[in-house]
């Protein structure tokens, strides 16, 4: 009996053996750990991250759920994507509008306190905000991957450029995940040149995290093939740079990630600020911040 | 969120992946071959669960004090790394009484992945053993210690870790042919496991994980 069981396990080892090409890169995205079948935004009554007051709360009508076809340029057909508007869309022309890219969990429902947050930042609907949902998050479809967060925010700026937006007045925000979007498309613009960039809590590179992870010195190939590297990308953004971080963070450590991209900031040292929130973990940023702060400072930053 | 990245949790494992290769030397041009399953305790999916890490060890006794062994980390090869142990298991004390037997097993961790990715480090075991039962079963204390050789990490930063230790203990069940073992490991207890992506399971609160093992010998 446990020369047959030895057996079988040979042979599933061997089998592993000739695998050989497992990676670690799809455990970057975790959509839909709660599914939804629709989107409730403003009625959802699932996890969220903190929840805000009716202070804060955004008119339905300013509420503006559609989708987009997402088409990246080596790719043969478009994918159907969810995206979220902020605003007046009629009037996208003259405002200035804040791309909210969200972090690895869930989906826009999830990251809708953040994304109503934003919408009060200066006066309630002062900026439009936009959020969209990655490839594989929420109801939109497709297969997350590294390159299609990046395809899928730009197919949300092609559609704020359709309605007229220049990118004097976009200001992009990445947090978490969507600091790799973020600071992609602010370092090497496609259809739109953000003129700010945000990083909440970003992430320096993948072997940055993989050292993180392992306290060694590890090569990051040895368990990934993903090609995060806000670090080195950030030398190329020019554009004024706001840096948040909490300084718990306990899932992307201040130091040895957000600190490295804050430093490798390619343009000028006072286009750059930093605002570390003393206390703060990974998720309630805002909250320790405190959201009028935090608010007021991002608006600052956006009117600098 | 930090069960997310299911991706680190094969990171730590480096250090962790398997029990102790030989507690106790094997008899002289006696042969083995083991097969270990465990890992640290981790948080996943809202289970705690040991890392599933599997690797298959050959040893060798050279003289009844010296036996010397090479493994392969089965998980590691999954995902295309070629991770092996070289080393050796010293008896350098004989069981006497209550006091125990002593045996240090210096060890060469080897990963490669290509000629830009590869490690070596090295690793040093020591453990105090007791045999009970007329030497059927025996139970084991240790310490395990890897040591990270690098000075800088990426992007020039200081590698702030140089050693990292793992005390253990286990219990080997000795019968004629087989050997059964489990074996119970604080993983890294000097390293803040709080600044890590990865949700680690351990009663030592915010510093290192916690690790469980089984093995099982086939004696030639």
């Amino acid at each position: 009996m446990i020369s047959r069981n030895i057996f079988i396990l040979s042979v599933i080892i061997v089998t592993f053996c000739f695998a050989g090409c497992a990676r670690l890169d799809d455990n970057l995205f975790n959509a839909n750990v709660h599914k939804i079948d629709h989107y409730q935004l403003n009625n959802y009554k699932g996890e969220v991250d903190f929840t805000l007051d009716a202070n804060y709360s955004i008119p339905t009508n300013r509420v503006n759920l559609f989708t987009l076809q997402s088409k990246g340029a080596d790719e043969a057909s478009s994918t159907k994507i969810y995206a979220v508007y902020i605003g007046d869309t009629t009037r996208i022309s003259s405002d200035t509008v804040i791309v909210y890219c969200h972090g690895n969990k869930d989906h826009m429902d999830f990251y809708w306190p953040r994304a109503q947050l934003l919408a009060n930042t200066s006066s309630k609907n002062r900026y439009g905000v936009l959020m969209i949902d990655y490839r594989g998050y929420g109801l939109s479809e497709g297969k997350s991957s590294e390159s299609a967060l990046i395809t899928d925010v730009d197919a949300g700026l092609q559609w704020l450029k359709s309605k007229g937006l220049s990118g004097e007045r976009l200001i992009i925000y990445g947090f978490s995940m969507g600091s790799i979007p973020a600071t992609k498309l602010a370092a090497e613009p496609r259809s739109l040149r953000p003129s700010k960039l945000v990083l909440e809590a970003p992430i320096a590179s993948s072997e940055a995290l993989v050292q993180d992870a392992s306290a060694l010195a590890l090569p990051g190939s040895f368990f990934t093939d993903l090609k995060i590297n806000n670090a080195d990308l950030i030398k190329n953004v020019k554009q004024p740079f706001m840096w948040i971080h909490g300084t718990n963070d306990d899932f992307l450590n201040v130091k040895t990630q957000g600190e490295l991209v804050y430093k490798n900031y390619g343009g000028a040292a006072n286009d750059k600020e930093a605002h570390l929130i003393t206390g703060a973990g990974h998720s309630n940023v805002p909250v320790y911040y405190t959201f009028q702060k935090y608010l007021q400072d991002v608006g600052a930053f956006i009117r600098k | 969120m930090r069960e997310t990245i299911l991706a680190s949790l094969i990171i730590i494992t480096i250090t962790s992946c398997a029990p102790t290769r030989f507690v106790k030397p094997l008899a002289k041009k006696q042969q083995a071959v083991n097969l270990s399953l465990g890992g640290a305790l981790i948080s996943y999916s809202k289970l705690t669960i040991p890392m599933p890490f599997v690797t298959a060890t050959y040893g060798y006794g050279i003289d009844s004090t010296l036996t010397g062994f090479g493994a392969l980390n089965i998980t590691s090869l999954v995902y295309g790394n070629a991770q092996v142990e070289l080393g050796l298991t010293k008896q350098l004390l004989q069981q006497k009484g209550v006091w125990p037997g002593v045996s240090v097993s210096p060890v060469a961790n080897i990963i490669y992945r290509n000629k830009d990715a590869s490690k070596v480090y090295p690793q040093v075991d020591i453990n105090a053993f007791w045999d009970y039962n007329n030497k059927r079963n025996f139970f084991y204390v240790g310490i395990s210690n890897w040591f990270e050789l690098a000075g800088k990490r990426v992007y020039d930063q200081e590698q702030e870790h140089h050693w990292l230790f793992n005390p253990m203990i286990g219990e080997t069940f000795v019968r004629n042919k087989w050997n059964y073992n489990i074996e119970l490991k604080v993983i890294a207890p000097n390293i803040a496991n709080n600044t890590s992506i990865v949700d680690y399971k351990t009663p030592f609160g915010s510093h290192g994980a916690f690790g469980i093992y089984i093995g099982c010998t086939r004696k030639f």
